[in-house]
């Protein structure tokens, strides 16, 4: 088998706000991929969901020249993470391997400091143990951790199949290629608004929605320096 | 009934490895049949630790999407998009996602129940099979839009019976008005067809209420176009327009909304028909031509010029598309809508073309809501001795005014074939639970939602959980202890049917792959889930007396004092069969992002004259019942009009559905418009609060909505 070199990607994610519907297929496909688990209706009213992706829904305008504003909110991966340096046990760490943010649940121990200092309010914490009675349980996915009360979670860039990917791709003695990883929200979205891809490969797919003249990060003005890049939406674009 | 299980009877579970054996190699009797297998004999693709992936059909709407699901050791992990499937091309909606909290439903039926309590499949079958030999005028069967291979086998047996023909009908073809628009195909097309509308090669869709991003004919597959069209080609971005009275998810993505008085959609396709007629230098026939386009913009509440601007628009457009939605067509002039929209089409002369209008051999074999109201007439006039139902609620789909409920207690054996406690399986005498659609097999027609002809395939993708039965089996087995109905029903089982049904089409080797005999195709068939032609291909419709019928075109009349439009639409909760998936409920709705609860969308302004404010439980009366529900104060619906979400306001159905909203169908009416589709959009109600407040969950504040001090 050949050997293959492992070149550190630098993982990252583009949603295209114009293509977006909002149809939330990403928040159900993410929620059954990641374990996560339902909370009912006084726990989400609260606002105490699980969900690690949502739709933000903003109004735009006025009867009748109104419009709805999607803007999925996950986390973004920050470059520089406002929830990382707050953790007093470093359970908020930076991967080294794949770059990305990542929650180690089990040093978690629920100060929820890492979630006040979130500026995108992507961080969402287990205030209970849920029940999933039996026997749904048997869809848990055996890749993913499930979570217990008191731990904090989030977006993992479904870190379970960037390692899956990867293996696969070591296996049959080859470098990772473009589009051989996607995460559960971008493998279900029924319009491709959001693309998954390595941002140090000029190449690809996700490096060139990165460089489109419609491309912003959302509250970059923090210096968060967001893996996710959200390209404008509502067809007011030149190019 | 919740099973429980302790850790050692778990693990011993898990050893019995689910295995829709030799999907590869599908050789021999035995491949058909699901086995399970413990570690020591495990088949060859299943190795421990490592996931086997099926490719099967999903059947949460009747769309026929191809899925890709995860196994591991024997348990369905997640459901994906098959890629190759010309459908959905590997993605995947909300409602097939939790296709396993369906399967592994901790509200399941578990087995055969004879008012309420379990018997044997044994007596089960016996049961059934006394009901067939009983006079066969007096058998009805009542069928779901899916699954596809059912419908055909239960036409099979009712004509070697002589029983009627099934009634198909189901809350999906009646937020579609389907039937409306077969006819409407027929009467400009010649052809009852289901058309197919390419939206991705087109670059201005003008839709009216073609809700096509959430429950429209073929959801994932008009996204895709949707898709490609705001991509479009040379950078050029297509154009999307929607006209319906209330924002929804497909309008809320369009470039302009413009919401006529619900009603008045045919005026307004009419009107757009005459302005681009003229700007084309074309006539048009009579009925159409009287309508005055102002005059049109005038009732509809639109201003004329934004009229003028989308017809501009489409008749300058590279390749225009026109869509009739259900909410368009459920009116009394539904009919005539619907033929102003494809009349629309032929005018830009976009039939056959590259983002235009195409024919689909897709089976209109549905009936309209009038062959439901007829079935109800049989069974109120005692004339059914056995109805059997599958695949679809009624008492909880259909308008409560046709009391079917009521109805079903007339007839003295009721035969329920469904997998979940629903309100309608409760008034069974005989409950039959089918498997869930990951252990079935089965095949789905794709419904217009493909740019070929496409049969989806289904099969289980784990061993049946439960001691249920397929229905195909079930009746198979009572036909074959009735010496007429043997000799027409040949078939061993549901597997030996399904392969007598795809014969054809692998002697047609039109399919992109090829056999020599049938057990090789149905090796294939299960691999690659389901069987399409390599190049894609439909026929293109031809208008041979385009101007042919005149169906009216009557404004509805004006609201009295008080009165407001009703208008309902169905949500990520489908036909109300997605209220027990919990993860169903806990995503947001995109628009209002309420969680596990219905509401009312008031406009702000019509809830400041009628003193509603946000969470005030309001009370919305119609001439035929009325609910109570929670005001959401929607700013992106007509002032005159109230929308209330469809599938919520189960009595029965499991934890997760039962006692949560109100259910909109207690207060539609009976009309029907002239292809005999149920009018639901002509209701109309009155709004009064109740005093009380009770607030909904929101995703939209994600601090919460409740007051903590309380």
């Amino acid at each position: 088998m050949a050997e293959v070199t492992e070149e550190k990607m630098k993982w990252g994610m583009a949603i295209d706000l114009d293509v977006c519907t909002g149809c939330n297929a990403c928040v159900t496909a993410c929620a059954m991929e990641n374990n996560i688990p339902f909370t009912g209706e006084d726990e989400s009213g609260y606002g105490r969901g699980l969900h690690w992706i949502r739709i933000q829904r903003y109004w735009h305008g006025d009867y009748p020249e109104i419009k709805p504003d999607y803007s999925p909110m996950l986390c973004q991966q920050c470059g520089n993470a406002p929830c990382e340096p707050v953790c007093p046990v470093f359970a908020a760490v930076h991967s080294e391997e794949e770059q990305i943010n990542l929650q180690v649940y089990n040093r978690c121990i629920g100060t929820r400091y890492c979630a006040n200092n979130c500026p995108y309010l992507s961080r969402v914490f287990n205030w209970f143990d849920y029940e999933i009675p039996e026997p749904m349980a048997y869809y848990l996915n055996p890749s993913v951790t499930v979570r217990r009360r008191g731990v904090m979670e989030k977006c993992t860039f479904c870190v379970q199949r960037i390692h899956a990917g990867q293996e696969q791709a070591k296996a049959e003695g080859r470098p990772v290629q473009d589009g051989d990883i996607v995460p559960a929200c971008a493998q279900a979205c029924p319009t491709d608004a959001i693309i998954f891809g390595d941002l140090s490969d000029p190449q690809s797919r996700v490096s060139q929605m990165a460089r489109s003249q419609r491309s912003f990060r959302q509250l970059e003005e923090l210096g968060t320096e967001p893996r996710v890049i959200y390209l404008k939406g509502g067809g007011q674009y030149g190019g | 009934m919740t099973q429980k299980y302790t850790r050692r009877e778990f693990i011993k579970l898990s050893g019995l490895t689910a295995a829709a054996a030799a999907v590869l190699t599908g050789c021999g009797p035995a491949s058909r049949y699901v086995v399970r297998r413990p570690y020591t004999d495990m088949p060859e693709y299943q190795q421990t630790g490592l996931s086997t992936y099926f490719a099967t059909t999903c059947r949460e709407c009747p769309a026929g999407c191809g899925l890709i699901v995860r196994t591991h050791e024997g348990r369905a992990i997640k459901v994906e998009g098959n890629p190759a499937h010309p459908v959905n091309r590997g993605k995947v909606c909300s409602r097939g996602l939790t296709a396993v909290q369906g399967l592994y439903n901790p509200d399941r039926i578990t087995g055969p129940l004879q008012n309420g309590s379990e018997i044997s499949w044994d007596q089960a079958v016996a049961q059934v099979s006394e009901a067939l030999k009983a006079d066969p005028q007096g058998v009805a069967f009542f069928l779901g839009l899916a699954p596809d291979h059912l419908f055909d086998l239960v036409s099979e047996l009712t004509a070697a019976l002589g029983a009627p023909p099934p009634v198909r009908y189901g809350a999906y073809g009646m937020f579609d008005a389907r039937r409306t628009l077969t006819e409407a195909a027929k009467l400009t097309f010649g052809v009852p067809s289901m058309p197919f509308f390419d939206l991705g090669e087109s670059d201005f869709i003008l839709s009216f209420g073609a809700n096509f991003l959430e429950t429209w004919v073929s959801p994932l597959a008009y996204a895709r176009g949707l898709s490609q069209m705001r991509r479009g080609k040379n950078n050029a971005r297509g154009r999307l327009v929607v006209i319906e009275p209330r924002q929804s998810v497909t309008s809320g993505t369009a470039d302009l909304w413009l919401a006529p008085a619900p009603g008045t959609e045919a005026l307004v396709a009419a009107a757009l028909a005459n302005l681009v007629a003229a700007r084309l230098g074309l006539s048009l026939p009579d009925d159409l031509a009287s309508v005055d386009p102002k005059e049109a913009a005038a009732a509809a509440g639109i201003a004329f010029e934004k009229l003028q601007e989308v017809a501009a628009g489409f008749a300058s457009a590279r390749a225009p598309l026109a869509l009739p939605g259900g909410s368009a067509l459920a009116h009394a002039n539904g009919l005539a809508a619907a033929r102003a929209v494809l009349v629309l089409n032929a005018l830009v002369k976009n039939l056959g073309r590259p983002g235009g209008v195409f024919l689909t051999p897709a089976d209109p074999a549905a009936s309209s809501f009038a062959d439901v109201q007829d079935l109800v007439a049989r069974m109120n006039a005692g004339k059914i001795h056995t109805l059997f139902i599958h695949g679809v609620n009624p008492v909880f789909e259909l308008p409560a005014a046709l009391g079917f409920a009521a109805a079903l207690k007339k007839v003295p054996q009721v035969v329920s074939f469904a997998s979940f406690p629903d309100e309608t399986a409760a008034l069974s005498t005989l409950v039959l639970p089918d498997h869930t659609l990951l252990e079935s097999w089965g095949y789905q027609r794709t419904l217009a939602g493909a740019d070929r002809e496409a049969y989806s395939a289904a099969q289980p993708v784990v061993v049946p959980l439960h001691n249920t039965r397929a229905a195909a089996d079930v009746l198979l087995s009572a036909a074959r202890q009735l010496p007429t109905l043997a000799a027409a029903l040949p078939y061993a089982d549901e597997v030996e049917f399904l392969q007598a049904r795809l014969l054809p089409l692998l002697e047609s080797r039109k399919g992109f792959y090829d056999a020599p005999e049938i057990l090789t195709f149905w090796s294939q068939w299960l691999q690659y889930g389901g069987w399409w032609p390599q190049r894609a291909g439909l026929e293109a419709p031809i208008v041979a007396e385009l101007y042919a019928a005149a169906a009216p075109l009557t404004p509805p009349a004006p609201l009295a004092s008080g009165e407001l439009h009703f208008y309902t639409y169905p949500t990520q909760l489908g036909d109300g069969s997605g209220a027990n998936r919990p993860w169903l409920q806990e995503t947001p709705d995109p628009m209002t992002t309420v969680m596990w609860n219905s509401w009312v969308e008031i406009h702000p302004e019509t809830a400041a004259k009628l003193g509603i404010h946000d969470d005030d439980v309001v009370k919305i009366v119609s001439a035929s019942g009325e609910i109570e529900a929670v005001a959401y104060l929607y700013p992106a619906i007509r002032p005159d009009t109230v929308a209330v979400p469809f599938g919520q306001g189960h009595s029965a159905l499991g934890r997760y559905a039962e006692g949560r909203g109100a259910n909109p169908a207690a207060l539609l009416p009976l009309s029907v418009n002239e292809s005999g589709d149920l009018s639901f959009g002509d209701t109309r109600v009155s709004v009064q609060p109740t005093g009380q407040r009770r607030p909904l969950s929101r995703m939209e504040n994600r601090h919460g909505v409740y007051d903590h001090a309380e």
